[in-house]
C-alpha cells in the first residue's frame, strides 16, 4: 500500500473499495458446486448487488479474488497468475472445505494443495459448499478486514510471532512432491 | 427402440472374433484380441447396428491392461468387446477412425495407463498437467509418486 | 485469409472437465477446435480405489457439484447390483424423488445460463429464482442445498416425513406454473427464436457419428435415453414420455430441457404421491462385494452417465471408470461449431450445457503477428451481443 493512509486520496479510495468490492472468482480445481453457490449470490434470492458487491470478470479489476477448491498441478501457475495480476491491496478468500484444507480431495495425485499453498489466503469460509449467505458473510467480514487493515497500516498486525507466509518465504513456487 | 438382441445373433455376428457370453440381461460380452479388434469393431457396427460407443473401459489386470469397448445401438443391448493388451507392449490399434468419439477415449487412456494407440491422429496429453514426466502412468496399479520426481505445478507461465 | 487461432480457458470456472479449446478461425467463421481437459484433473478415479464403499460415496458426489446424486446413484446402483442386494421400494422412490429434482435445477440453470449467453438476462433472473424453490426442496430433504450425500449402499440416509412431503407438494404448483411460462415463452419469444433457430445444427446421422448423448442428441431426433432403455431407480414404474425434438439446433435442445422440466415435475408429483411405506434400506448391507464387474448407466442431466466398475472380494472398488456426458459431447461441440460465427461460440457451447456460467478468460493469438493478450468471456459475450444488436445495458 502506498501513500499516507489518511491522505484524502486513500481515504476516497478506500471509501469506493468498501461500499462497492469487485470480486472475482476462480476455479482452481473446484467440484463446481462452490462456483454454483456463489453465482446464486448474484441471483434474485441473495442479490448481492444490493450492497454494491459486483462480481467481474478480469482479476486486472477485482479487489477481492474467490478461490473454490483445491488447486490442481495445472491450474496452480494459473492461480498464481491470476493473483498476481491483481492490483494491491489485494484480498483472497478461499471457499468451502477444498480451499482451506484440500477437502475430499487431500493427497490425491494431481492436487498440489490447499489455496494456502499457493497463495496467502486472508479469510477461509467452512462448508461442502458453504451456503450462499455463508460466502456474503465472508465477503462482509473481508471487507472489515480491509477497513481494520487500512487502520493499522498494512496486513503485518495480523501476523503472529514466528508466523511464516508460505507463498512469501517462497516466491513463485509450491509444494513439489506428489502426495498420495 | 427395437427388439434386443439375442445371445444367438451376437455369438453368430460375432463368432470368428471370439466367444460370446450373457453378462446382464442387457449386457453381451465378447473376449477378442488385439488383432482382431478393428475387424470386430466393424462386424458388430455392420450386422448388429451397433451406433454408439458408450465408454472404453481400461483395467489394469497386472500383466496385461483390459480393454472393454462397449457398444449399442438401436436395439438398446450392450456389446462389451473386450482386448488383453501385454504390459510389456502396450499398442493396439485406434478404431478412432471407425468411431470418432473414440478419439478422445483413446486421448484418456494413452494418458493414464501409457497404451499406445497406433493410427490416432493426435495422441497428445488430454488429462494431465503439460509438465507431469513422460513414461509416469498414474492409473496403473504399480504406479507411486518418485520422490526424485518433480509432478509440476510450479511452472510459471502456461495458457 | 490467414488462420487466426482463438483458445478459450482454461478458466471455465463452472465445467466439470475445464477445457481449453483452441478454436482456429478464418475472419469470422471457425475452421477447426482442439481440446485440453486437464485443468481439473484431480485423480477421483484412483482415488475411488482406495477408499471403501462408505468413504468413496461422498468423493463420487464430489465428481461434479450439479450431477452430485447422479453419480452417486450410478455407483451405487452399480455396487448393489454386484452384491445382489434388493433395495426397498421406498429407498428407491426418494432416490428417484432427488434425482428428478436434481434434473429440475440442473436445467433450470442451464435455461438461465443460455439466456445470459444471448443478452437476455431477465430470463435468467427467472429461471435462477425459480431454482431456488428447487433447491429449498432439496434442502429440506437431505439437509444440503448441491451435495445431498442420500444415498447409501442398500438405500437412502434419510427418510422423508410428512412435513417435508407437504412442503414440497405446495411447492410443485408454483414450479408447474412457472414452467408452463417457460413453455409458452419458447415459442414465440423474439430474443430466443433470433439468437437460437439454426445455430449449432447438428443432424441425426452427425449425433450418431460423434457419439452425442443426454438432451443434445435427443434435440436431433435421436430416441435414447437410459431411463426408459435401462430403466433404473423406478422408472419403469412411473408414467414419463422422453422429450425429442427433431430440429437439431440449439433452440431444439432448449424445447427439449424446457420439455424435460415438466416431465421431472410429473415423475416428483407421482413419486411424491405414491410414495410406499417401509424401510428405507436394507437393514445390513455387506461391507465388501463380491468379484465381479458392471457396467452401470444413469441418465444424468446432461446425458448418459457410465460407470464401469470392478471389484475385487474386498470393500473396495479394484477399477471405477467414468465417463461422463460432457465428455462425450465434446467432439460434437467441435463438429458443430465449424462454420459457424465466432459469435456464436458462447451459445452452442452453452447448449450441451458444460455451464459456462462464470468468468472465462480467453487467450486471443493472432498468427500473423502472434500478438497474444486476453479477453474476458464477458468481453466475448459482449462482443456477440453488439453482433447482433442484442446488448443490453451492462
Ligand atoms: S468445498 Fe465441497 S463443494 Fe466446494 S469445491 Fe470442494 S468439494 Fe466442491
Amino acid at each position: 500500500m502506498t501513500g499516507d493512509p489518511q491522505s484524502l486520496s486513500q481515504r476516497l479510495a478506500t471509501w469506493a473499495r468498501v461500499k462497492s468490492p469487485w470480486v472475482t472468482v476462480f476455479n482452481s480445481g473446484a467440484c463446481n458446486a462452490c462456483d454454483i453457490e456463489i453465482i446464486a449470490c448474484l441471483m434474485p434470492r441473495f442479490d448481492v448487488e444490493r450492497f454494491g458487491i459486483l462480481a467481474k470478470g478480469s482479476p486486472r479489476h477485482a479487489d477481492i479474488l474467490i478461490v473454490t477448491g483445491a488447486v490442481t498441478r495445472k491450474q496452480a501457475s494459473r492461480l498464481l497468475r491470476v493473483w498476481e495480476q491483481i492490483p494491491e491491496p489485494k484480498y483472497v478468500i478461499a471457499c468451502g472445505a477444498c480451499g482451506a484444507g484440500g477437502g475430499v480431495f487431500q493427497g490425491l495425485y494431481h492436487v498440489v494443495g490447499d489455496v494456502g499453498t499457493v497463495i496467502p489466503v486472508d479469510m477461509y469460509v467452512a462448508g461442502c459448499p458453504p451456503r450462499p449467505d455463508e460466502i456474503i458473510n465472508a465477503v462482509v467480514a473481508c471487507l472489515n478486514l480491509m477497513k481494520e487493515d487500512l487502520a493499522q497500516g498494512g496486513k503485518e498486525w495480523r501476523r503472529k510471532a514466528g508466523d511464516t507466509d508460505r507463498k512469501e518465504t517462497t516466491p513463485g513456487t509450491v509444494a513439489k512432491d506428489v502426495r498420495v | 427402440m427395437t427388439a434386443q438382441l439375442t445371445m444367438e445373433q451376437v455369438s453368430g455376428a460375432l463368432k470368428e472374433y471370439g466367444s460370446a457370453e450373457q453378462v446382464r440381461k442387457n449386457r453381451i460380452r465378447v473376449s477378442t484380441d488385439t488383432q482382431k479388434i478393428l475387424s470386430a469393431i466393424k462386424a458388430a457396427q455392420q450386422f448388429l447396428d451397433c451406433d454408439h460407443l458408450i465408454l472404453i473401459s481400461c483395467t489394469d489386470d497386472t500383466g496385461s491392461f483390459g480393454l472393454t469397448y462397449h457398444l449399442t445401438g438401436p436395439h438398446r443391448t450392450v456389446i462389451s468387446l473386450a482386448v488383453a493388451v501385454p504390459r510389456e507392449s502396450p499398442q493396439v490399434f485406434s478404431v478412432s477412425d471407425i468411431l470418432p468419439p473414440a478419439a478422445i477415449y483413446e486421448r484418456q487412456i494413452h494418458d493414464l495407463f501409457g497404451i499406445v494407440f497406433s493410427g490416432h491422429p493426435g495422441l497428445s496429453k488430454l488429462m494431465l498437467n503439460e509438465d507431469w514426466p513422460d513414461g509416469e502412468y498414474p492409473l496403473r496399479k504399480d504406479w507411486k509418486p518418485n520422490k526424485a520426481n518433480s509432478y509440476g505445478g510450479a511452472a510459471q507461465g502456461g495458457t | 485469409m490467414a488462420e487466426v487461432m482463438v483458445p478459450i480457458g482454461p478458466q471455465h470456472p463452472a465445467l466439470k472437465e475445464p477445457v481449453n479449446f483452441r478454436i482456429y478461425v478464418e475472419g469470422e467463421k471457425i475452421v477447426r477446435l482442439e481440446l485440453d481437459l486437464s485443468y481439473n484433473h484431480r485423480g477421483i478415479e484412483k482415488a475411488a480405489e482406495e477408499r471403501n464403499f462408505i468413504r468413496v460415496l461422498p468423493l463420487l458426489e464430489r465428481v461434479c457439484g450439479i450431477c452430485s446424486h447422479s453419480h452417486a446413484t450410478a455407483f451405487v446402483k452399480g455396487i448393489e447390483e454386484i452384491m445382489g442386494l434388493e433395495v426397498p421400494a421406498r429407498g428407491q422412490y426418494i432416490r428417484t424423488i432427488i434425482a428428478e429434482l436434481e434434473r429440475m435445477h440442473s436445467h433450470l440453470l442451464w435455461l438461465g445460463v443460455a439466456a445470459h449467453e444471448i443478452g437476455f438476462n431477465t430470463l435468467l433472473m427467472w429461471t435462477w429464482r425459480d431454482r431456488e424453490a428447487v433447491l429449498d426442496t432439496l434442502e429440506e430433504m437431505s439437509g444440503n442445498r448441491v451435495h445431498y450425500n442420500m444415498n447409501e449402499i442398500g438405500g437412502v440416509r434419510l427418510d422423508l416425513s410428512e412435513k417435508q412431503v407437504e412442503a414440497a407438494q405446495q411447492r410443485l404448483p408454483v414450479l408447474e406454473e412457472r414452467i408452463a411460462q417457460y413453455v409458452d415463452m419458447v415459442s414465440h419469444q423474439e430474443t430466443m427464436l433470433l439468437r437460437f433457430r439454426g445455430v449449432g445444427k447438428l443432424s441425426k446421422e452427425e449425433i450418431l457419428k460423434y457419439g452425442t448423448v443426454g438432451p443434445t442428441a435427443r434435440a436431433s431426433g435421436v430416441d435414447y435415453d437410459v431411463r426408459r432403455d435401462d430403466p433404473y431407480l423406478v422408472y419403469d414404474e412411473v408414467p414419463w414420455n422422453v422429450v425429442t425434438d427433431s430440429s437439431g439446433d440449439v433452440y431444439g435442445r432448449t424445447k427439449v430441457r424446457i420439455g424435460e422440466l415438466s416431465e421431472s415435475l410429473k415423475i416428483v408429483r407421482h413419486c411424491i404421491e405414491n410414495l410406499p411405506g417401509g424401510p428405507i434400506r436394507v437393514t445390513s448391507a455387506p461391507k465388501a462385494a463380491p468379484k465381479g464387474e458392471i457396467l452401470s448407466r444413469y441418465e444424468a442431466p446432461r446425458g448418459e452417465l457410465a460407470h464401469f466398475i470392478r471389484t475385487n472380494g474386498t470393500d473396495k472398488a479394484d477399477r471405477l471408470d467414468i465417463r461422463t456426458p460432457t465428455l462425450a459431447n465434446w467432439t460434437s461441440v467441435a463438429k458443430a461449431l465449424v462454420n459457424q460465427n465466432l459469435a456464436d461460440i458462447p451459445v452452442i457451447v452453452a447448449a450441451i450445457d458444460p455451464c459456462l456460467s462464470c468468468t472465462s478468460r480467453m487467450t486471443v493469438i493472432d498468427t500473423g503477428t502472434m500478438a497474444q493478450g486476453s479477453i474476458s468471456w464477458e468481453e466475448l459475450v459482449r462482443k456477440c451481443r453488439a453482433r447482433y444488436g442484442t446488448e443490453v445495458q451492462p
